[in-house]
């Protein structure tokens, strides 16, 4: 019993004393870390918004840096999971960086946005759900639409577009999904269209049938579909089995390249709008999916390009202000505005207001022949 | 001999807890909140080990009373009740819970067992999610408040590393007393032959209950301190993948020893941050040590030291019964 103790007590100090060594930094570099998700269920778009944004980097160091230093990028996993990303942001500030990346889940930005905001280092965030940017932080600023911007503009599409009198919602009971359905249904009851099914499922959830049978029972004119990339390619490709004719409408996850690739012909004839699109018909975003393609070997989605623009929009504003400053940082980016002509990266024109929301011309897009078309382009909410 | 091992027994738990008071000297804040999540974790492994390692219950929901505990804190903070008194609450209500889902383990055994418990740990998972009126959904609870102790505030890291700190150690004090009171050698008669000990006239009856009500307790308290260290809670953090990691802490540690859950929760808390230089394979990489370690080594880390121990022992007395053999070979017998 002694000796057996004395191993469990020494392997116990011996396990404590193994030290969390941080990276040494160098000089002539700017930090910029990177929390992400790149593994669980936001791993397909932290993939993404971590290549697009090391892609930027590479471009940016090649080219000389942000006023002449090197940025210096390290990802951290938060493994979709807010207490994991909470740590991860903890660690990510005890770098002492200028400005910090990511991540996309709602829950996670909920969780350690009030960190940066302490510490007084901005936050670029990719996370969509509304109250973000009510909570009064100064230190946090998107790259996408909120779902109190985009879900409006869907609204008008079903309402204008598709003429849909009822409709059906499907949705991923977790924060994003929830969130972008209370937002959705909130749009409906203003435009006195009616929801005859309202379908919770499950992140991760393998069977669909169950759901297109009581979405086929309440018969709507059209089906709004928000959930993550495989599950809607699941639905998809289970509602073409069993027959649903109505109009398919999704906002942005919906006709990414993912969801197309993973339901393949099913995809087709599925429509909605897009916030953001590598298939954009603007030249400068053509060529970056292009090159996105060519250096990782598969199709950027708007992850990809929300983790380009970040990157961008950090050397514009660092050269425009001459100095680094990240508490400046966030004085100048609120109710700023940058144009590709300024600083080709950020792709297409951009607006910050004073929450940290994003405000950019969007798109209606359609899936046809296994490609996103978009077949119109929508201006910016603020220049209407 | 026995005594300097004593000493030296001593010497070293006396050095691994000032290793732990000293860690933030050296420690940035990020490696501070690290340590405090094995440290609200260990008290959650604590409460298992006592019913799985000492007790022999299997269970699935211990994740399920870590989120009631969490829950109940996040919940009692807006009606300005102390954070003493939440933590209190947390405890108790788990106890309660974990009493009446100890029922279903008076009649099923091992695996039956861990599928009663898993369905509870859905059932748990379901209420938080959907009964939005009381536990915010699916969005959970932000801006947790950290308790401010008798004047003490332990809003800062370090603070707050202290206090999980020091309610790790009043729980490990006090199972360290119930194992060594007739309910832990109970439990163990309990886990090593339940029909043997009914014969010895132990309520086997009482003594499952009682296993299972302490060790969700502890679950609850874990959660409790939970709350206030990440600031937000919400379902998914307390479903199953939390009551896997638990579990894998107390067996990987080593099931049935007593420093088992605190060495099984440095792997599972900060092992998969410290093979984080492997970049995209960390994850892999953990995955397949555990592998590893469970198939050379089924009764744990603590438990392949013993068994080594043992080994030593074992070699040592069979050298000197050899030694002696031969002494007493060498004299002749008189008649």
């Amino acid at each position: 019993m002694p000796v057996k103790s004395i191993r469990q007590s020494l392997l116990l100090a011996g396990l404590v004393m193994v030290g969390f060594a941080g990276p040494a930094l160098a000089d002539g570099t700017v930090i910029i870390p990177d929390v992400i998700e790149l593994s669980g269920a936001g791993a397909v778009s932290g993939t993404n918004w971590r290549d697009g944004a090391m892609m930027a980097v590479n471009e940016i160091n090649a080219a000389g840096g942000i006023l002449g230093k090197k940025i210096e990028m390290q990802h951290f996993d938060t493994q979709s999971n807010p207490g994991v990303s909470r740590a991860q942001v903890q660690k990510a500030l005890d770098l002492e960086p200028y400005v910090i990346l990511g991540p996309i889940f709602s829950g996670s930005v909920k969780v350690n946005m009030a960190l940066s905001q302490a510490a007084e280092i901005p936050q670029i965030v990719g996370a969509e759900a509304a109250e973000i940017t009510q909570a009064g932080n100064p230190y946090v600023f998107r790259t996408a639409f909120g779902q109190q911007f985009s879900m409006p503009k869907i609204a008008n599409y079903v309402r204008d577009g598709i003429k849909a009198k009822t409709i059906a919602v499907l949705w991923v009971n977790n924060d994003f999904g929830k969130g972008g359905r209370d937002a959705f249904t909130k749009e409906m009851a203003k435009r006195d269209i009616k929801v005859v099914a309202d379908v919770s499922t499950e992140q991760g959830q393998a069977d669909f049938s169950a759901d297109v049978v009581k979405i086929k029972a309440a018969n709507p004119d059209a089906v709004f579909v928000y959930s993550n990339e495989e599950e809607d390619a699941r639905f998809i490709k289970e509602a073409r089995k069993q027959g649903l004719s109505m109009p398919m409408i999704g906002e942005t996850t919906l006709l990414s390249q993912k969801v197309i690739d993973l339901a393949g012909e099913a995809a087709n004839g599925v429509q909605g709008h897009v916030s953001l699109s590598a298939d954009a018909p603007i030249p400068s975003i053509q060529a970056y999916a292009e090159k996105f393609k060519k250096t990782y070997g598969y199709g950027s989605d708007h992850n990809g390009i929300k983790g380009y623009t970040a990157v961008y929009l950090v050397k514009y504003i660092t050269e425009k202000m001459g100095k680094f400053d990240s508490k400046l940082f966030a004085q100048t980016l609120h109710g700023l505005t940058v144009t590709p002509e300024q600083t080709p990266g950020i792709l297409m024109e951009a607006s910050w207001d004073a929450n940290g929301d994003i405000d950019r011309a969007s798109f209606l897009a359609e899936v046809i022949n296994g490609k996103q078309k978009i077949t119109k382009i929508l201006p910016k909410l603020g220049s209407k | 001999m026995k005594t300097l091992l004593k000493y030296a027994q001593v010497a070293l738990v006396v050095l691994a807890i000032a290793a732990l008071l000293a860690a933030p000297l050296v420690l940035k804040p990020y490696g501070i909140f690290v340590l405090s999540q094995w440290a609200v974790m260990a008290i959650a492994a604590v409460g298992l080990n006592l019913t799985l390692g000492y007790a022999g219950q299997i269970s699935l929901a211990q994740a399920s009373f870590v989120g009631i505990g969490a829950y109940t804190v996040a919940l009692l903070q807006p009606f300005g009740v102390p954070f003493a008194l939440a933590f209190v609450a947390a405890g108790l209500l788990s106890f309660a819970i974990g009493w009446v889902l100890g029922y279903p383990a008076l009649r099923v055994q091992h695996h039956y067992l861990a599928f009663v418990t898993l369905a509870f740990t859905t059932l748990v998972f379901l209420v938080m999610r959907n009964e939005e009126w009381l536990t915010g959904g699916i969005y959970g609870i932000s801006n947790i408040k950290r308790p401010i102790i008798l004047g003490w505030s332990t809003v800062k890291p370090v603070p707050f590393y202290y206090f999980a700190l020091g309610m790790l150690a009043l729980v490990t004090a006090i199972v360290w007393w119930l194992l060594r009171s007739p309910w832990g050698r109970a439990f163990t008669a309990l886990r090593e032959n339940p029909i043997r000990a009914l014969s010895l006239g132990i309520d086997t009856r009482r003594y499952t209950l009682f296993a299972f009500a302490f060790g969700s307790a502890l679950g609850g308290l874990s959660g409790a301190m939970h709350a206030p260290l990440v600031q937000f809670i919400e379902p998914t953090s307390f479903g199953l993948s939390l009551s896997l990691t638990l579990l894998l802490m107390v067996i990987v540690g080593g099931s049935g020893y007593f420093l088992g859950p605190f060495v099984g929760a440095l792997v599972a808390v900060i092992m998969p941050e410290w093979l984080r230089f492997a970049d995209g394979l960390y994850l892999i990489a953990y995955a397949l040590l555990v592998l590893l370690l469970m198939t050379f080594c089924p009764s744990g880390i603590l438990g392949l030291f013993g068994r080594l121990a043992n080994l030593i022992e074992t070699r040592a007395a069979s050298a000197r019964r050899q030694s002696l053999s031969a002494k007493l070979d060498q004299k002749p017998v008189s008649s």
